[in-house]
């Protein structure tokens, strides 16, 4: 029997298994969303929701908050920064920056081709597309050839959020992506981390242990 | 994973009696229940919300068919290779056969049931493929040679101070004293496997049939890097797994979420929607999805449809007191605690696991519990009248539930006996709890006393009280 073939019983099957009963109507969707908040309040909101999930918020200009990030990333063993060769704002503050450690500016290549030792020092920085005010999250998709390289293998994580991109819940922001979304979505809500051993929560087994989000007020 | 249920009530026993198991359980189960209640507690419309994720789950599975179908189309579309399994063999042999199409050497997992269910390693070994369990919880159990004990968190089973003895044991690790040590252990160990790998195998938490996309939540970023890394991602999903449309989504991210973990949402979601594009930075250049039945179309017929409401959030296990007790291995199977004893019987087969459906005291907490309203408690009840009418209970059973009937059927024969056993428990346990019983009522005094039989019953009290005249 072919794969179609199976595939073809298999759906005879479940029609027929469902033939009988009367279809209740769905539920509308968004029942439970949370009410729209107002966009100035949405900053206030994700700060919370971030810090909740184990985040660490700088509330830009960028400027202002270079020295406090410098330390931060040099207390956790950062020696390197890097970001996505497209991403011009992630890469001024990463070269921003770079004097406050001293930190090596390095490519994404050299990241991925340096294996766990270059990963474990190193911070990436990248321009999240948008966040969510209800949970604390921020949004990277594969849009444009971006790439997630910065949230997915260094030891810190930068976000670059422009409070301006918030979506107040779940509702809107699944909506954002319309009927064809980038191939790659991710919803970062916090660190990597995992309760496995004796349901207390310690770093993952893979990806960041610190997620920092560069709240950018300013228009 | 073949399933061992039938001596349940013999490991259930040797659980009881295992001391660190029982620490590893009080402490896990606290903990995530307090975070869960918590979570659930600080949800305004937990319960609005669980109705419409209920009624969302039943219209769905009413046109599975449907809903699945343009899940399938729209994966298509995009690029996805959907396979479709009638078992767990039929599964097995996809797997093989996609490992050695794709020219995989080394795979890694994430935590997967649909991959346990259908042994999915023994069809990677076949193929001759290296398998990684990249999960913390799967990697200890698979070093201690241990069956994973819980829906999402293998090694649930295990104290701290048992992980650290299974790192020193298998790899030579010094002691460690926290969770924190012992995942950077697991750390160092893994993550070189994850840039080497051909193939990524995950599970998936919802499909989502408008757009043909794979919903993926973690907490730790092992399956979202199992499916961006490596050239293959083989996704494996219960085919129940479908959601019509991305505006579905919410609900179940909420309760799942909460109900899981306590948290709002897990660090993770991704949402994949077919294979890497020309330009892409990442994800797999070929994405495979293998649908499984195993079972689900006979379910889907029956009385038990309800059952594949469930979107395996764990939330019954640890609020079920039997599952607090035993744990998880003497379920025998993928699935333990009341949605194992439910789906266990229905996937595996009843006379495989015959007794799990009376591992459960009734309380109803585990129905109470789940954010999806499946009827666990009234499927366990109606699971053990078919036992009954299948043959596979013990005809003293049978025949004392017929004692038992015909006696409270009758109130004055019920009065006569507790008349008799009243005056015995007098006479012969002077009133005091019975600490042994004679066959074949000896089982239920083996590990407690049974209550001694008042002088006068309840009803006789009732009367006298009211001032009735007897
Ligand atoms: S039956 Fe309900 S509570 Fe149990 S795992 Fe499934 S969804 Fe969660």
């Amino acid at each position: 029997m072919t794969g179609d073939d199976e595939r073809a019983l298999l759906l005879l099957r479940l029609r027929s298994a469902t033939e009988e009963c009367p279809c209740a109507p769905a539920p509308p969707a968004g029942g439970d969303a949370p009410a729209p908040v107002a966009a100035e309040d949405r900053a206030a909101r994700f700060a919370e929701a971030f810090e909740a999930a184990g985040g660490l918020l700088f509330a830009g200009p960028a400027e202002s908050v270079l020295h406090d990030l410098g330390e931060t990333l040099r207390a956790e063993g950062v020696t390197a920064l890097f970001s996505p060769e497209g991403d011009a704002a992630a890469r001024r503050v990463a070269e921003a920056l770079a004097p406050f450690g001293p930190f090596t500016l390095v490519s994404c290549a050299e990241v991925r081709e340096g294996g766990g030792a270059a990963a474990a020092a190193a911070a990436g920085f990248r321009t999240a597309e948008a966040g969510i005010a209800e949970t604390g999250t921020v949004i990277e998709t594969s849009a444009d050839g971006k790439t997630h390289l910065p949230g997915l293998l260094p030891k810190v994580h930068v976000s670059l959020l422009s409070a301006s991109s918030l979506h107040t819940g779940l509702e809107d922001a699944l909506a954002a992506l319309g009927p064809d979304p980038p191939r790659n979505v991710t919803f970062c809500s916090g660190p990597s981390r995992t309760a496995d051993v004796g349901q207390v929560f310690a770093p993952g087994v893979f990806g960041p242990v610190k997620t920092i989000v560069l709240l950018l007020t300013s228009p | 994973m073949e399933p061992d249920s039938r001596a349940f009530e013999r490991n259930a026993l040797k659980a009881l009696s295992d001391k660190e198991l029982q620490d590893a359980l009080e402490n896990a189960v606290g903990r995530i229940e307090a975070r869960r209640a918590a979570a659930v507690a600080s949800f305004d419309g937990f319960e609005a919300a669980r109705e419409r994720a209920s009624g969302l789950r039943r219209e769905t599975l009413s046109r599975l068919g449907d809903h699945l179908a343009r899940f399938i189309e729209e994966a298509e579309k995009r690029g996805a290779v959907v396979h479709v399994a009638r078992d767990a063999a039929q599964a097995r042999g996809i797997v093989a056969r996609v490992a050695r199409e794709e020219g995989v050497a080394l795979a890694v997992r994430s935590k997967s049931t649909a991959a346990e269910e259908i042994s999915l390693d023994d069809a990677l070994r076949e193929a001759g493929v290296e398998e990684v369990e990249t999960d913390l919880g799967g990697y200890v159990a698979r070093l201690a040679g241990e069956p994973p004990s819980h829906i999402l968190s293998s090694a649930f089973h295990m104290t701290r101070e048992a992980v650290s003895r299974v790192f020193e044991g298998k790899l030579g690790e010094p002691p460690a004293a926290d969770a924190a040590t012992l995942s950077a252990i697991a750390r160092k160990r893994l993550e070189e496997s994850f840039s080497r790998a051909g193939m990524g195998v995950s599970g998936a938490n919802f499909l989502v049939a408008e757009t043909g996309s794979v919903v993926l939540l973690s907490n730790d970023g092992n399956a979202r890097a199992g499916a961006l890394l490596p050239r293959v991602h083989l996704v494996v999903a219960g085919i129940e797994k479908v959601v019509p449309r991305m505006a579905d989504l919410p609900v179940f991210l909420r309760l799942l979420s909460r109900s899981a973990s306590g948290q709002p949402l897990p660090s993770y979601v991704s949402i994949l929607t077919g294979p890497r594009r020309d330009g892409d930075a990442e994800g797999p250049q070929r994405l495979h999805v293998l649908l499984i039945d195993c079972g689900r179309s006979a379910i889907l017929e029956g009385k038990y449809r309800d059952a594949l409401k469930c979107i395996r959030c764990g939330a019954c296990l640890s609020a079920c007191p039997v599952y607090g007790c035993v744990g998880g291995r003497p379920y025998g199977w993928v699935y333990p605690g009341p949605i194992g004893a439910v789906l266990t019987p229905l996937l595996a087969g009843l006379s495989e696991a015959a007794a799990l459906p009376d591992a459960s005291t009734l309380c109803g907490a585990c129905s109470d519990a789940c954010p999806v309203k499946v009827p666990l408690s009234a499927f366990l009840l109606e699971l053990r009248s078919d036992t009954r009418f299948q043959g596979l209970k013990a005809p003293a059973e049978i025949a004392w539930a017929k004692g038992y009937a015909s006696v409270m059927k009758r109130a004055g024969v019920l009065e006569a006996l507790e008349r008799i056993l009243g005056e015995l428990s007098r006479l012969v346990s002077k009133g005091h709890p019975l600490s042994g019983m004679p066959y074949p009522f000896a089982g239920w005094t083996e590990r407690r006393d049974f209550p001694s039989v008042a002088r006068r019953p309840f009803r006789k009290l009732w009367k006298i009280r009211r001032g009735a005249r007897e």
